[in-house]
């Protein structure tokens, strides 16, 4: 299987170990690190729930102490809790920060013909400017997209995305949308799988020696793959039929119980998280 | 004489109008049979599972399930009793994780959630996955997956269990395991149909040989009927098996005496070799 292989990394610090390593393909290693997840056998709705009010009281309440606490707080939850090691968390995050940073860039900068800024940067035609309350703010600006974006993942790395696919079927989403949901869960790796065989095989062929050749190869094999996908489509049907498919999915799922302590602490944490906003607005 | 299980009475069917993939297909399959289905690729096996299943629906012809035949009414009836294991586990797996596939065929003949439970835990049980119950498919490894599309099946309770190539793509670890699972099935009673390319498995497996050519079945009988036929043999493109290959050569030059009791698998050509040299 292609998304499975055995590597060897070696560490900064030298030493070195073999594991069983699925490749890091963005969305498949966030998939992987939630069901390793040492909290995966909590209550999916309570995960999903907290997660999700968190988020959005990082966003209301606006505020610099409870983006802090709130980062500092996923982490904890991921790393702690799910046992995720930090590196990996850390990984995972410098995708979204990338994007943040790059992003509140363009908000601390200002263009200006004229100096207008504490700091200003003369470019011949015009200047850039940078002020202190915009850097403050773009601080600002960033730690609350942080501490929002740490609470997703705060979710995404403990609950495998199928345990979210049933909360939302349970918070009546129409279901043809989480059924879609489910087929295309699955497929994306039955795809990637495909896609990765046929790269190879194209590969070993010579089929990426030069750019324009990697071009070519690239588009047979999404013509390729759209070919297999419907054809897969079509066997992938009969074998649910033949399993006396009637045109709604049901799955048998484990009743994963929301513990009393878990709900407690999560007030509490709430509760600490007004105290504090209260006491900062 | 018994009711058969299924009968199958001139089966025709054909995927684009023009050529047929089945074309006259005769069958009675009795209670308990071990089947095994031959035939070279496109010779219609897999097309013909998909018809006895009510899949496809056969262009001409009829399925009689134990007596009653299968209209669009009953076809639910037909599905329930008649299972398949397809040949790719990765076509028939749907759910995220083991348990919830193994779910999915009990969820759809709407038994009560505790029966899908037992059921579940039963079959679970059966291919040795309990540990797995909770991985989602795709970090699973070919042999994983495909107990897991065994256990599918398994959970249906299905009386007749069809197997497409099922040794394709195992390595012998899991192919030894396949049999294991083959006969304890055997032993309780299910009636099971494998088409296979392996002809040493079919030799020393089956009860019952098919084979299929050019949409037909072009020759049932005993293991020994059809693998001493040399014009199906030929027909059909197939080898002998070995075993029965090297005990007619011994026969042949005298080092065994012809008894008629053909060896099917090693433990058994062991006996008979003992046998005739102590005496």
């Amino acid at each position: 299987m292609s998304l499975q292989k055995t590597s060897k990394h070696t560490h900064t610090s030298g030493h070195s170990h073999t594991a069983v390593h699925r490749h890091n393909t963005g969305g498949s290693a966030i998939d992987f690190y939630a069901c390793n997840s040492r909290i995966r056998h909590w209550n999916p709705g309570f995960k999903a729930g907290f997660a999700m009010l968190l988020v959005l009281f990082c966003i209301v309440a606006d505020n610099p102490y409870i983006s802090g606490i709130l980062i500092a707080a996923s982490a904890f939850f991921t790393v702690v809790l799910g046992g995720l090691p930090l590196r990996k968390y850390l990984s995972v995050l410098s995708i979204p920060i990338t994007f943040i940073l790059l992003g509140s860039l363009a908000i601390a900068v200002d263009f200006s013909s004229k100096p207008v800024g504490d700091y200003n940067l003369y470019l011949h035609w015009f200047y850039l400017c940078i002020t202190r309350t915009g850097i403050q703010k773009t601080l600002f600006l960033i730690l609350k997209v942080f501490g929002a974006v740490s609470c997703m993942l705060m979710m995404t790395l403990s609950t495998p995305s199928h345990e979210l696919f049933s909360v939302l079927g349970k918070i009546h989403c129409p279901q043809l949308f989480v059924e879609l949901m489910y087929m295309i869960y699955r497929y994306i790796f039955i795809l990637l799988d495909v896609q990765h065989s046929m790269h190879i095989a194209a590969e070993s062929r010579l089929g990426f020696c030069d750019f324009r050749t990697s071009c070519n190869s690239f588009g047979k094999i999404a013509c390729n793959l759209f070919l297999v996908a419907l054809k897969k489509a079509h066997t992938y049907y009969d074998a649910m039929e033949a399993r006396c498919y009637d045109g709604t999915f049901a799955f048998l799922e484990e009743e994963k119980p929301l513990k009393p302590v878990q709900l407690l602490t999560a007030v509490l944490f709430f509760l600490f998280l007004m105290v504090i906003w209260l006491l900062t607005k | 004489m018994k009711e058969p299980v299924l009968q199958v009475n001139n089966l025709h069917y054909t995927y684009n109008g023009k050529d047929m993939a089945l074309d006259g297909v005769h069958l009675t399959i009795q209670e308990k049979e071990r089947i095994a289905v031959i035939g070279s690729n496109g010779a219609g096996k897999s097309t013909f599972f998909l018809n006895i299943n009510g899949v496809l629906t056969p262009t001409e012809g009829e399925i009689f399930y134990r007596g009653t035949k299968i209209t669009r009414k009953s076809l639910k009836q037909l599905r329930k009793n008649i299972g398949i294991v397809f040949q790719d586990a990765d076509n028939q797996i749907i759910a995220s994780t083991v348990m919830a596939e193994v779910s999915f065929g009990p969820m759809n003949l709407k038994l009560p959630r505790e029966e899908v439970k037992d059921r579940v835990n039963m079959s679970l049980d059966y291919m040795n996955l309990s540990a797995l119950r909770d991985r989602p498919p795709h970090y699973l490894s070919g042999g994983e997956k495909k107990r897991v599309s065994i256990a599918d099946i398994i959970a249906m309770k299905s009386e007749i269990i069809i197997f497409d190539e099922p040794t394709a793509s195992l390595d012998p670890v899991n192919a030894a395991m396949l049999e294991e699972v083959l006969d304890k099935l055997s032993s309780e009673g299910k009636t099971l149909l494998i088409s296979t390319h392996d002809v040493d498995f079919a030799y020393r497996w089956a009860d019952r040989i098919l084979v299929f050519g050019d949409g037909q079945i072009i020759a049932d009988g005993t293991p020994l009927s059809v693998f001493q036929d040399e014009a199906v043999l030929n027909r059909a493109n197939l080898k002998r098996p070995m075993m029965l290959d090297v005990y007619t050569e011994l026969i042949k030059s005298g080092l065994l005496p012809d008894s008629g009791n053909y060896p099917r698998d090693m433990s058994s050509f062991r006996k008979c070799l003992k046998n005739n040299i102590s005496r």
